[in-house]
């Protein structure tokens, strides 16, 4: 699958990823399946709700999904994925992401944040045997 | 009927529903009758041995079924189940870099001799060398650290720290097993040294002949990955939990006391407590005594050491269940195991929801323990005590002296003053006898080393007595200085 983003949806992540650094940032996707891609109508910024460590681990808290889940439902849209950011680290996901990572149908997207600057945004999917990630081709 | 919404990601599975019905009074009814209309979605929740994933959370309302009654939840007509994703993500840290990078290799006399590791699937070649990237800082070289060093060396740990600035002594060897006969007057850093390097000679064994304080312990730990907390102080307990959870280190934690211990991981960042959650106050300067005073049973430490170094091992592999969360309580007597549950103290001054604690404190203080006054040089003594020396001239001179020993029964029949006219009133008997002594007479009151006598000597101060002394140094230091031949304990 591949997944399609607006300019402005793409600055909204970066921005927030460099508006937290240097902790993390997460967030949600929200949007549709069409034509075999998954098209974003919303980014939904949500909290870091960790404690500690909020510099390279960030967890988002079940509230704020079901809350999504039901604001989405409203407007016909649907759940497909959330990103988050990686301050000085590169754009990939790492172990803690994939052990982590719940749905093997969603997009998985990463912000690296190097010295409070958004560098790259890169989307990426999780193998049906959660092996590993693969990049997806943002569109 | 109650209704359980599904997340979209696994729609898919349920005909594209966003919400379906389903039947039962109880969580865990609800969600077979789920998988059961729908057995596609069945994988998705549950792993094969028919758990929840770990990353699918079941709400009931608003509240998340693991903090009510689980899969036995009651549910009612108008609940609403919703199955929520946990979300988390983070950068590699710091430490899974350097160990992915540093993956050390090993070598053929290695292999052979860990091979009764690498042949169980739960270590192999990738948890053995987990193991010899893995640095374990050990607080206390004695009867933790000792077992503790011996099988962690063995295990093949590829550094050990130690932290110890005690000499051995003869009274260790009862229990500290990794001290010899041979060791006794050695400091007991050089002893560990070169027997855990005999042991496995490929442990890279770094010394701190020092005491941990809070000027020092936050340097000395970030560089190490596992804590074990060996110590026989409370402040050093205290300082050793702070430093961990202030530098994200679990602290592997075990006790002892006569035949009783303790154990568990405190690793507030791994979801458990930490030390201050389940102790939030050090007891009262002189409550609890150490094992000089309280006595223990040699055996002891082997079994709570060795139970920290497995738990040191499984961390280090990510094997099996740590005991995060979970407080171990062992009786040797009745050889019995108890597990208490532990929870983070969300109030926790340290590890809590609102931190208050962010550096080292001064523990001496926390643990009321005053510093010890500048000491007049020995030849003097204050007017309080009375040196053995000295009461031996009294006693030889033929002054009369009533001698009081506040120790216990079975530290009387190790040695006593019975010749000089001693009397044994316990400490913890003594304020009941106090009307039977003689506010005329001189008394002298002893005990092992001076501790509990200087108590008794307090209580007789206070009952109005004026011509009390305590033995400095107790029976230890008549031994020393007036007897040689009184056996030493």
């Amino acid at each position: 699958m591949s997944i399609k983003l607006t300019t402005e949806q793409i600055e909204q992540i970066k921005r927030h990823g460099e508006e937290t650094y240097p902790e993390e940032c997460g967030g949600l996707l929200l949007g549709v399946i069409e034509n075999g891609a998954r098209v974003i109508s919303e980014v939904l910024p949500l909290k870091n709700i960790r404690q500690d460590s909020r510099h390279n681990r960030v967890e988002l808290n079940p509230l704020d999904y079901a809350r999504a889940e039901r604001e989405a439902a409203k407007r016909g849209l649907g759940v497909w994925g959330y990103y988050h950011s990686h301050p000085n680290h590169p754009a990939v996901p790492s172990k803690f992401d994939q052990d982590y990572a719940p749905f093997t149908e969603w997009s998985y997207l990463i912000v690296s944040v190097h010295d409070g600057k958004a560098q790259e945004l890169r989307a990426w999917t999780l193998r049906e045997d959660r092996s590993q990630f693969d990049e997806e081709e943002m569109i | 009927m109650p209704t359980i919404s599904i997340p979209t990601a696994l729609r898919q599975y349920v005909g594209g529903q966003a919400a379906i019905n389903v039947q039962g009074d109880k969580i865990g009814a609800a969600l077979t009758s789920l998988t059961a209309q729908f057995p596609d979605l069945k994988k998705h929740l549950f792993d094969a041995n028919g758990k929840l994933r770990n990353f699918v959370n079941i709400y009931v309302n608003d509240e998340d079924i693991r903090y009510q009654q689980s899969e036995d939840t009651p549910i009612k007509e108008s609940d609403e189940i919703s199955i929520i994703p946990s979300i988390a993500g983070g950068a590699a840290s710091e430490a899974e870099v350097l160990a992915r990078a540093a993956s050390p290799e090993l070598n053929k006399e290695e292999i052979a001799r860990y091979s009764r590791h690498l042949i169980m699937p739960e270590v192999g070649m990738e948890g053995q060398r987990k193991l010899k990237a893995a640095s374990i800082l050990l607080i206390g070289a004695g009867g933790l650290g000792s077992p503790l060093g011996l099988y962690l060396a063995a295990a093949g740990v590829g550094r050990l720290g130690i932290v110890d600035f005690d000499v051995v002594d003869h009274s260790n060897l009862q229990r500290q097993i990794i001290h010899g006969t041979k060791d006794v007057g050695r400091p007991k850093l050089q002893s560990a040294k070169d027997r855990l390097s005999d042991v496995n000679p490929h442990v890279q064994i770094d010394g701190y002949e020092l005491a941990l304080r809070s000027d020092n312990a936050l340097e000395i730990i970030k560089d190490y990955d596992v804590v074990i907390d060996g110590t026989d102080n409370f402040q050093t307990r205290y300082l050793a939990n702070d430093a961990s959870v202030l530098l994200g280190k679990p602290n592997v934690y075990g006790s002892i006391f006569r035949f009783d211990g303790q154990a568990s991981v405190f690793y507030p960042k791994g979801g458990g407590p930490c030390y201050r959650c389940l102790y939030p106050e050090p007891p009262p300067p002189g409550l609890v005594p150490s094992c000089a005073e309280g006595g223990v049973l040699g055996i002891l430490p082997g079994i709570i050491g060795v139970i920290q170094a497995t738990e040191a091992v499984k961390l280090i592999i990510g094997q099996g269940e740590p005991l995060i969360g979970r407080l171990l309580l062992f009786d040797a007597l009745k050889m019995k195991f108890k597990e208490l549950k532990l929870r983070r103290n969300p109030e926790c001054p340290l590890c809590g929801d609102q931190p208050t604690i962010k550096e080292l404190i001064d523990y001496d203080q926390f643990c009321g323990i005053t510093p010890p006054v500048a000491q007049p040089p020995v030849a003097e003594t204050s007017d309080w005590e009375i040196t053995p020396v000295e009461l031996k001239q009294r006693l030889d001179h033929g002054d009369q002296v009533t001698i009081i020993d506040v120790r216990e029964p079975n530290e009387w029949q190790i040695s006593n003053l019975e010749n000089y006219g001693s009397r044994l009133i316990p400490l913890g008997q003594f304020a009941d006898h106090v009307n039977e002594l003689n506010r005329e007479e001189e008394i002298v009151l002893h005990c092992k080393m001076g501790g509990r006598s200087a108590k008794a000597y307090e209580i007789l101060k206070k009952a109005g007595f004026t011509k009390i002394k305590n033995l400095k140094g107790g029976i230890l230091a008549w031994a020393d200085q007036v007897d040689r031949s009184m056996p030493k304990y």
